[in-house]
């Protein structure tokens, strides 16, 4: 008797154990990693995914375009529908195999679809139970499916030259979970890196290129309204803290050449003050740097005149972030520098009479810098002129 | 008496910890945030006290009647037909709760993990387990549950350690933005969390040390609230004002999670110890359910019960709700409303201590004549 019970036992554990329901074979699957989203001129969605197929023969003669890089295939194919969800399933019709999205890591808008809000696009990908939070997003300039198409020289996929590029920092790096973060803030703009392909070299295929990014697109209440260069969005930066990478080149005064300065450490703090009716903001911002280019005939290791190159930093930067502020907060009142959170944070009761105009008091905040440029090293070598 | 078997008041401890936490862990953040937003981590604190009430109104009415669980000392309260009556709104109670607890465990497996598996295969394999060990008894749970704490604590630390990297301070700022009250609102819908720790007069009379009861349910009470406001300091460092976008933040929190790049998708975890924990859960509510059941018809066995009874919570847990509109919509109405846990883990246990007390006044007074 006891015996039998124990065989019952294992009997159903063999059964109930194993899990077939949901079992998913990797044979079975397509790890999609990019996914493009076009609107296309007669309103519709396209949504092109990028596969990488886990082996050699498994998209043969699929009617998708397939490219043999390094051994690898890639594989791009195209879904439209009047919804995302309508275009993965016209999508679904076209792939023998399941998607798999949860290694997808770059989400790239087209401009069009940008413009008309992405918003409600984003709810699709939040919803889904699979979609990373940090997967990277940006908007591109052309279509999202030519990107994808791309066929870099030296990556895998073209997603995975987007999410190099997003990981070196250089211009804007925002995730799924940034983006979300954005549109819930206090002041409704977020930032977008933009991206574009590089013209192909001489002699290449038209394909043959990398995307790259170029310049920011801003949003406002989830709709594009705008897009700023590399030097502004690097301003930006500047205001959001993120800055890591930046070159600076002065000419100081009473000299005959540029000096050119690498970033080493940037933080910036934004301290907010209410004066009567009038908001104010100072942003203090301290930053060292190296030299990395001395075109002068200075001697860099005078204290006198590294006294004046600090001093000339500082101004530079103030500059460029006066620039920012004339475009982003004068012209496309975009509050993507987060002035808004941080009047928030320090001054919560007065902010609630102030949130409801945010808007319109955005522009007129009176923004002072209080720079502290340190220059740290000045090199290995020293030419002598 | 029923039971023969006896557990530690720190087992008893442990039970409770993970029959309130085991949900709580998941829902809660997002629950309170609707109220309280960045200072979800303040209301585990105001609903605290009431936890910590619900222990004591229990310990009182063990004190009075050592030996009975509540469905006994009702009728020893009220007379057998109020006490009966009372007995058997509590039992409703406690079933449609812990059904609604199985659906919730359906619902969130099916899905989140397994969108191919019917749900009441989820559903009934967990019933069955939970069976086994309902119907070996109260020793066998309080067992279970002490072996499943170190494994439950230890890995929610490592998914708070790995989050680590992720938090941002001025996510939680600024603290009580809108004063103290959003705080306290958000704590409104913790009661319903809280007042399940009424269900410890189940377990009183079956202490081997009942003098430590109290003591050891006010460490429970405490270890649910250092825990909750645990998660919710860390879902909030995480997702600041997104929270309210996840209706499980801690999941996502954990999805989230990416050390170096090879350390990600982690999300198993937070699925290994919280079906670790329901199931705990589950078992002590079953539990309490065919206890109470049995000492309801005054049967001498309650092991009788436990098959029919895990029959009719799954039978109640897959037929409960048609999809997640209905399944809020009853939250709304039944858990935050009617606040159900909140009229069997304190209401009625109030109701019958405050009579018990009046009677026994009556009693001393008439004695004091007697004695005249």
């Amino acid at each position: 008797m006891k015996r039998l019970k124990i065989i019952w036992l294992i009997g159903i554990s063999l059964f109930l154990l194993t899990g077939c329901w949901d079992r998913r074979e990797t044979n079975d699957l397509w790890v999609v990693t990019g996914v493009g989203l076009d609107q296309t001129e007669d309103g519709e969605i396209e949504v092109t995914v990028e596969i990488h197929s886990p082996n050699s023969d498994g998209g043969e003669g699929m009617g998708g375009e397939s490219s043999q890089v390094g051994g690898n295939k890639m594989i791009h194919q195209t879904g439209k529908g009047i919804s995302i969800p309508k275009a993965i399933e016209d999508l679904d019709t076209q792939l023998p195999r399941e998607i798999l999205w949860s290694h997808t890591k770059a989400i790239v808008i087209n401009k069009a679809l940008a413009e008309t809000g992405i918003r409600e696009e984003l709810d699709f990908l939040i919803r889904h139970p699979e979609p990373r939070l940090r997967s990277y997003v940006f908007i591109s300039e052309g279509s999202a499916k030519d990107i994808m198409a791309l066929l870099p020289p030296l990556e895998r996929s073209s997603s995975e030259v987007l999410i190099e590029l997003a990981k070196s920092e250089v211009l804007m790096k925002v995730t799924l979970f940034d983006l979300m973060e954005m549109l819930k803030g206090e002041s409704d703009a977020a930032i977008l890196p933009m991206v574009d392909k590089l013209p192909p070299e001489e002699g290449e295929q038209p394909l043959e290129t990398n995307a790259y990014i170029n310049q920011s697109a801003i949003l406002k209440n989830g709709k594009m309204v705008g897009s700023i260069d590399d030097r502004l969005t690097r301003g930006v930066l500047w205001f959001r803290d993120e800055i890591k990478e930046a070159t600076v080149t002065v000419q100081p005064e009473n000299a005959d050449g540029l000096i050119s300065m690498n970033l080493i450490k940037g933080t910036t703090k934004l301290i907010p003050e209410i004066d009567g009716n009038q908001l104010k903001m100072t942003v203090q911002i301290e930053t060292i740097d190296d030299v990395i280019q001395n075109k002068t005939n200075w001697d860099l290791n005078e204290i006198e005149k590294q006294r004046i190159l600090e001093k000339e930093l500082a101004e530079a930067i103030e500059t460029r972030l006066t620039d920012t502020l004339e475009i982003v907060q004068k012209e496309m009142k975009a509050d993507i520098i987060e002035f808004g959170e941080e009047f928030r944070r320090k001054h919560p009761e007065q902010w609630k009479g102030i949130k409801k105009d945010w808007e319109e008091r955005f522009p007129s905040v009176e923004v002072t810098f209080d720079i502290e440029a340190k220059i740290l090293r000045t090199g290995q070598g020293n030419v002598p002129w | 008496m029923i039971e023969k078997g006896k557990i530690s008041a720190s087992q008893m401890s442990v039970m409770m910890y993970h029959a309130i936490i085991a949900t709580g862990i998941l829902f809660i953040p997002k629950t309170v945030f609707d109220a309280a937003q960045q200072d979800i981590w303040i209301s585990p604190l105001w609903a605290f006290p009431l936890g910590l009430l619900s222990v004591y109104i229990a310990y009182k009415l063990h004190k009075l009647y050592p030996d009975d669980t509540i469905m006994q000392y009702s009728e020893h309260i009220l007379g057998v037909f109020f006490g009966k009556v009372i007995g058997f709104i509590l039992l409703l109670l406690l079933y449609t709760s812990i059904s609604v607890m199985v659906w919730q465990y359906g619902e969130f497996v099916v899905s989140e993990f397994l969108p191919h598996t019917p749900k009441y295969v989820v559903i009934g394999m967990m019933i069955l387990l939970c069976a086994f060990a309902v119907h070996g008894g109260l020793e066998v749970i309080g067992r279970l549950s002490e072996m499943v704490f170190p494994v439950f604590f230890l890995l929610f630390l490592v998914i708070v350690v790995l989050l680590l990297p992720d938090i941002e301070i001025k996510r939680m700022l600024p603290v009580m933005e809108n004063g103290i009250m959003p705080s306290v609102k958000g704590s409104l819908a913790l009661y319903t969390w809280f007042a399940q720790f009424g269900i410890i007069y189940f377990f009183f009379p079956y202490l081997t040390n009942r003098e430590k009861g109290m003591k050891w349910g006010g460490i429970s009470v405490l270890a649910v609230t250092i825990t909750l406001v645990l998660t919710n300091i860390i879902v909030i460092l995480v997702f600041g004002r997104v929270t309210g976008n996840f209706t499980a933040p801690l999941m996502s929190a954990a999805r989230y999670i990416s050390i170096a790049e090879f350390l990600s998708h982690l999300e198993a975890i937070v699925m290994a110890i919280w079906i670790a924990g329901t199931f705990i859960k589950i078992c002590v509510f079953y539990y309490a359910l065919v206890l109470g059941t049995a000492q309801w018809f005054n049967l001498s066995n309650y092991r009788s019960l436990v098959l029919p009874t895990g029959f009719l919570i799954g039978v109640f847990a897959i037929q409960a709700f048609l999809n997640s509109a209905e399944a809020s919509e009853h939250f709304h109405e039944v858990s935050h409303g009617l606040t159900d846990t909140l009229v069997y883990g304190l209401i009625i246990p109030m109701f019958l201590l405050s009579i018990a007390y009046i009677r026994k006044m009556k009693i001393f007074k008439q004695k004091g004549r007697e004695k005249k």
